[in-house]
């Protein structure tokens, strides 16, 4: 007699199937296709640049591309048959969009490294303008004044933002009121209104009424508003992910709900909000037009957020690139340099962060 | 305010904001016609062409992209961008020019070619990051299944990834849209502002843009009737960028219930 031995190992790898992509199966003779239909419409082209004077740019666009396609399409048919043709043009159109969307990033941040470092140094980082003309050389002088309001606006804005943006995770996850839909559409809403939007807002309802004078305040409140729906959704991610066995427990050992919120799932969910809050930093840090309209300009090292205004590195640069002077321009690429390396690392931290989340 | 003239020392003084409400459709329209092949091609790549290592690498990088202010993304489009957009603006009135849409009026800086090409380089990361969730979530039974009847990848795409993701695809298209209406800064730097109505002439050195009107008025707003137009300016960018950003809301969120 034998017994049928369920496999359950089986099973499940029949269950879960995992795209074959036969299509980039690799054999010798697809390999010199591929390579051929590199080579020749890339010599073509070099060929034309050196041989004509006709713009490189044109050469690029009007014969390397479809040659290119022409030869990937050629090199598919003759390894795979016609049929595949479209794909090899898809495969070449895909990578080139690749291509180009690096060339950017990467012409982007080489343009700020290497017009940003000749400039950065200890004095930059941490003086200020005060008595510096466009005519002073760059050792003198710097953005000190700029990193010390934008640090103190985006800290002013996370004690708002972080809190409200935690309690309104909090009424979505743990409250479960009747208003849920309405908060969550509010702060989908709230997600999509325009920086600049943000800054006239501030301006209208609490500058040009006199209840707040052009301030790093005033520059906060427009900063929160930014930041809070990106804390409030993270948030609620992120309480979401706390395991109902924590609610129920507590509950059933007596505490009551606003104990269960405060001592058992925030705690829980610690890092998670922590992630948020700097997520929040992160959206806002390089803003320009909310401070623009909010918090005014100065050479002067300020920290006082209430009655005088401030510089911020976005507003530092936004100032200094429209200057006629060389040196003025310098400086804006330095301080573009530093915002770049803040924003670089709260993206990575953010990034180091949530992959460590459990859940996803 | 339907006007297309602004003048503080007229009587009465006229701001009309038409040229910049057109300007702002405009460029979202250039930069939707650049972004949105570039994203669909870079997030295929991603998906479905790329090895696993690269395509994280490469997705790391986009979403940098994204993290990039639009104030540093400015000051490389003044710098470095318009010189060869400029270039490239030159060879199309030059060979193409005989299309309205590529006339000149002899000066390319400042035009809505550059401004558009960088509100597309700041679509780029967005519609990305949502095509690509939504591509990577087409059911691999489904890949293999049409790989079984024998199609090709351009027929797998074309018949069975694009139509399964088409909502979130448009959503997220929108969602860029949303964020191509409200920028500023970056426009700021590249658009020369001109009030007139610029229908269709891309290559045209001016343009309009609410969000950039905004900013380069409010400083010298003179008196209260120039800062209630701008008022009035951020609520209709408020209200569009709103009315796109909920449609967009509402789609991804469509997709993702059928989905789960």
């Amino acid at each position: 007699m034998t017994t049928i031995i369920f496999d359950e190992t089986r099973v499940t790898t029949l269950q879960q199937q995992t795209a074959q992509k036969p299509w980039a199966a690799k054999t010798g003779k697809w390999k010199a296709a591929v390579v051929l239909a590199v080579i020749i419409p890339l010599a073509i082209t070099l060929a034309l640049m050196f041989a004509t004077d006709l713009p490189k740019a044109l050469i690029m666009v009007v014969i390397y591309l479809p040659i290119q396609l022409i030869a990937g399409a050629l090199a598919a048919t003759a390894t795979r048959g016609r049929k595949n043709a479209l794909d090899a043009m898809i495969i070449v159109v895909a990578i080139g969009a690749t291509i180009l969307s690096l060339v950017v990033l990467v012409s982007v941040v080489w343009a700020i490294i290497a017009k940003g470092i000749p400039v950065l140094s200890g004095a930059f980082v941490s003086q200020n303008m005060t008595y510096i003309s466009p005519a002073t050389p760059l050792g003198y002088g710097g953005i000190g004044h700029a990193v010390i309001g934008t640090v103190l606006i985006v800290l002013i804005s996370a004690v708002i933002a972080v809190p409200l943006g935690v309690a309104t995770a909090v009424y979505i996850t743990e409250v479960r009121g009747k208003a849920v839909p309405y908060v969550r559409f509010f702060v989908q809403a709230m997600s999509g209104v325009p920086s600049v939007v943000a800054g006239l807002f501030i301006l209208t309802v609490f500058i040009l009424t006199g209840v707040l004078k052009t301030s790093a305040f005033a520059g906060a409140l427009a900063y929160a508003i930014l930041m809070l729906p990106t804390v409030a959704r993270t948030a609620e991610e992120v309480l979401k992910l706390v395991p109902e066995d924590l609610r129920t427990g507590a509950l059933a050992l007596g505490s009551t709900r606003a104990r269960v919120v405060l001592q058992v799932v925030l705690p829980a969910a610690k890092t998670g909000i922590i992630t948020a809050a700097i997520l929040g930093l992160a959206r806002v840090v390089g803003e320009t037009a909310p401070l623009l309209l909010t918090v005014g300009f100065t050479d002067k090292t300020v920290v006082n957020p209430l009655t005088e205004p401030i510089s911020a590195l976005p507003s530092f640069i936004f100032t200094y690139v429209s200057s006629p002077y060389p040196d003025a321009v310098a400086r804006a690429w330095g301080a573009a340099l530093v915002l770049m390396i803040l924003v670089t690392v709260l993206f990575v931290v953010t990034r180091i962060l949530t992959s460590r989340r459990p859940g996803r | 305010m339907t006007t297309t003239a602004w003048d503080s020392f007229g009587t009465p003084p006229v701001y009309g904001i038409a040229g910049m409400l057109w300007g702002s459709l405009l460029l979202s329209v250039i930069a939707l016609v650049i972004a949105v092949p570039v994203s669909l091609l870079l997030s295929i790549f991603l998906v479905f062409l790329a090895p696993k290592p690269v395509s994280k690498i490469f997705t790391n990088l986009i979403d940098l992209m994204a993290a990039i202010p639009s104030v540093i993304i400015g000051l490389w489009a003044l710098y470095i961008l318009q010189p060869t957009s400029v270039e490239w603006a030159t060879l199309l009135n030059k060979y193409l020019g005989w299309i309205p849409l590529f006339d000149s009026n002899g000066n390319f800086i400042g035009s809505p070619f550059t401004a558009g090409i960088v509100l597309a380089i700041m679509m780029i990361p967005i519609v990305t990051s949502v095509t690509r969730e939504v591509l990577g979530r087409t059911p691999p039974e489904l890949i293999n299944a049409s790989e079984a009847l024998g199609c090709s990848m351009w027929t797998m795409l074309r018949y069975v990834a694009l139509p399964y993701g088409r909502g979130g695809i448009v959503g997220g298209i929108m969602l860029g849209l949303g964020r191509a209406l409200g920028e500023t800064i970056a426009v700021f730097f590249v658009l020369k502002l001109v009030y007139d109505v610029n229908w269709f002439h891309i290559l045209y050195s001016g343009g309009g843009s609410v969000a950039t009107l905004i900013v380069a008025k409010f400083g010298d707003a003179s008196g209260s009737l120039e800062q209630q137009v701008l008022l009035a300016a951020g609520f209709f960018l408020f209200a569009m960028t709103l009315i796109v950003n909920v449609i967009a809301n509402l789609i991804v969120a469509r997709t993702g219930r059928v989905k789960s």
